[in-house]
């Protein structure tokens, strides 16, 4: 699904370039369930952002589905954005004026369809994603756990290949990482959605069936996860 | 792109009703003010200008001026030809008048002024002179020793007047006057009453008679310095005088316009107070609708970073932000309109304004209101659009992170 050569990012601190990405290389298989760890400031979430077309990378290629995404136009990598990716950022990345009905169907209405048709599906991701009772509430009255499974349907509406969770669980205590995770990992099984997420936390291994490790922008190791 | 404009519509429609309603309502208000300001000033001067075309027309020159061409001082056979103008489709009174340069003296003080003979009667159905008695009574036909003064000539004991210092400051009716004619003939009058019409060139005049007239100027019988014409209304004042012209090749025209010298200094100078100024509301409402739509995409910079990051098109959350803006305008303006026509106008019609030419009553004309309303949408537009395209321009992870 996504083929990844020789990527690399600088970005110029002051006058000092840093190197958050140094020439990697890699591929994601269709349906892996796939986790980039690594220490902070590793290049783990830079990573994420040039595969999640959020950023664009200093030089080398992406390949999704054999089309080089790293060229296109803004507008082009929107709408792949919105067709093809699904995105579940760190912080509760959800629209304040929004209840979370809203916040899910957004993208598909800007996808098109029937006005009905994106609501019905947007309630059947809140369902799926354990908050049908919660769909009329604004992000102010969810806890940060239900914030997160809203992001989650949300990055499904539009029936993405790929979904990117950037250490969805960072803000969440036990019980509900325990939950967004396997949120995660019944939409991998059931939907057949393929998933990338990033974690810092060594447990979340038990998830992936692929873990990329990175060090200082480098991927040192890619190994499968025995658990998964 | 009707996709765009589906979730833009989406986005504006939740922004206004779920965002911040004391921040909507106060912009709603400043250009609802500015609406009005811009509405108020044409409208005020507008009234002004056909208030005081007005008061030139009905106290000052009628619709149509009839002279003698070239040197000759008088019309001859008057008579006979205002009887030929009354009979011309179009024409609803014909009054002829006599002036004649004098001096008048009340008390030692003494003033100059212009004196006209005048049919009383005729000069009723042309002009409104008889209407604006603040003293005494008008003239009669049979009227000889009496005189008919302007308030900028009596005085009256009004001192505020604007001439009031070169008037003869305390004539009053009933009071007598000595008045000395530019040739020769001097002659006490009693001053039968006193007139405002609160137009100065007229304010300045002072009447008599044609009988008196005859009499101080015999030459003037059967004669007139001008004829003046009042016409129907709707009547093309060019067609009565090509008919008048066909009667006689020895006179001259003027319409009322040509005639109003002084006040088209006056309303060029009130156009141009305008535009300055609604050029100023103008760009009063451009800064609230930028500041505005500025603080608030400042405020909501990671939410259009993760609208963006999610998909949603730029286009689509800019046009979010000019239909919020038009919102604004749009509401601002006909909230403007309705207080305008339903509160200002019925309160300024009671209370109006009053230039040296007389009251000025606010007038909405449909064309100004259209076109500002049109000029104000489009301002609203562009001040929205500026901190919005900055925003769009921000690479995404900025806008979310910073």
């Amino acid at each position: 699904m996504f083929d990844v050569r020789n990527l690399s990012k600088v970005y110029n601190m002051g006058n000092v370039p840093v190197k958050a990405l140094d020439n990697v290389s890699f591929t994601i298989d269709t349906g892996d369930m796939a986790c980039i760890m690594g220490k902070s400031g590793s290049g783990k979430s830079t990573l994420l952002r040039q595969l999640g077309l959020l950023d664009q990378p200093t030089s080398g290629e992406i390949y999704l589905d054999g089309q080089e995404v790293t060229k296109l136009a803004e507008t082009a990598r929107a709408a792949l954005r919105l067709q093809h990716l699904g995105y579940v950022f760190q912080e509760y990345a959800l629209l304040a004026e929004l209840t979370a009905l809203e916040n899910v169907y957004l993208p598909g209405m800007m996808l098109g369809g029937k006005d009905t048709d994106y609501k019905k599906k947007g309630k059947e991701l809140l369902n799926l994603v354990g908050l049908g009772h919660r769909m009329h509430h604004y992000p102010r009255e969810l806890s940060g756990g239900e914030q997160q499974r809203v992001a989650i349907a949300r990055a499904l509406i539009n029936n993405p290949q790929v979904i990117f969770a950037d250490e969805p669980c960072a803000n969440l205590d036990t019980i509900s990482s325990k939950r967004v995770m396997e949120t995660l990992v019944n939409l991998n099984r059931d939907v057949k959605v393929t998933v990338l997420f990033v974690s810092h936390d060594p447990d979340d291994k038990k998830y992936a069936r692929s873990v990329i490790i990175m060090s200082d922008g480098k991927i040192v190791d890619r190994v499968t996860s025995p658990n998964a | 792109m009707l996709n765009s404009l589906r979730v833009a519509t989406f986005l504006a429609f939740k922004a206004i009703t779920r965002g911040n309603l004391g921040v909507t309502l106060m912009t709603i208000f400043m250009l609802m003010l500015v609406a009005m300001n811009l509405l108020f000033v044409p409208g005020l001067i507008n009234g002004a200008i056909d208030s005081s075309n007005r008061i030139l027309i009905k106290t000052y020159s009628a619709d149509i001026i009839v002279e003698p061409k070239g040197e000759n001082p008088f019309i001859t056979n008057a008579e006979s030809l205002m009887k030929a103008i009354e009979s011309i489709d179009g024409v609803a009174a014909v009054a002829s008048r006599n002036t004649i340069n004098a001096k008048i003296t009340f008390e030692g003080k003494q003033t100059t002024c212009t004196v006209v003979g005048i049919e009383p009667k005729r000069d009723e159905e042309v002009f409104e002179i008889s209407q604006n008695i603040i003293e005494g009574a008008y003239l009669s036909p049979r009227d000889r020793n009496e005189i008919l003064l302007g308030v900028q000539l009596a005085g009256a004991d009004i001192k505020n007047l604007e001439l009031y210092s070169s008037s003869l400051q305390h004539v009053h009716a009933g009071n007598k006057v000595i008045v000395s004619y530019a040739n020769g003939p001097e002659k006490q009058y009693t001053v039968k009453g006193i007139f405002r019409v609160r137009f100065i060139q007229t304010d300045l005049q002072a009447f008599i008679t044609d009988l008196e007239f005859q009499s101080v100027m015999p030459a003037s019988r059967n004669r007139a310095t001008s004829i003046r014409i009042k016409l129907e209304q709707g009547t093309d004042p060019q067609t009565v005088i090509k008919r008048i012209d066909n009667l006689r090749d020895d006179l001259e025209f003027k319409t009322w316009e040509e005639t109003a010298g002084l006040m088209k200094s006056m309303t060029d100078s009130f156009f141009l107070i305008n535009q300055i100024l609604s050029a100023v509301n103008f760009l009063i409402a451009g800064i609230t609708v930028f500041i505005v739509t500025y603080v608030d995409v400042v405020n909501r910079r990671r939410q259009i970073g993760i609208q963006r990051a999610i998909g949603i098109n730029p286009q689509s959350i800019a046009i979010s932000y000019l239909i919020r803006a038009l919102f604004y305008a749009l509401t601002g303006l006909a909230l403007a309109i309705i207080a305008f026509k339903y509160v200002v106008i019925p309160l300024e019609m009671r209370h109006p304004f009053t230039f040296p030419f007389g009251a000025a009553y606010l007038t909405t004309k449909f064309t100004v209101t259209a076109r500002m309303s049109v000029i104000l949408l489009v301002v609203a537009l562009i001040a929205a659009y500026i901190p919005v395209y900055r925003t769009m321009r921000i690479r995404i992870l900025e806008a979310i992170w910073g």
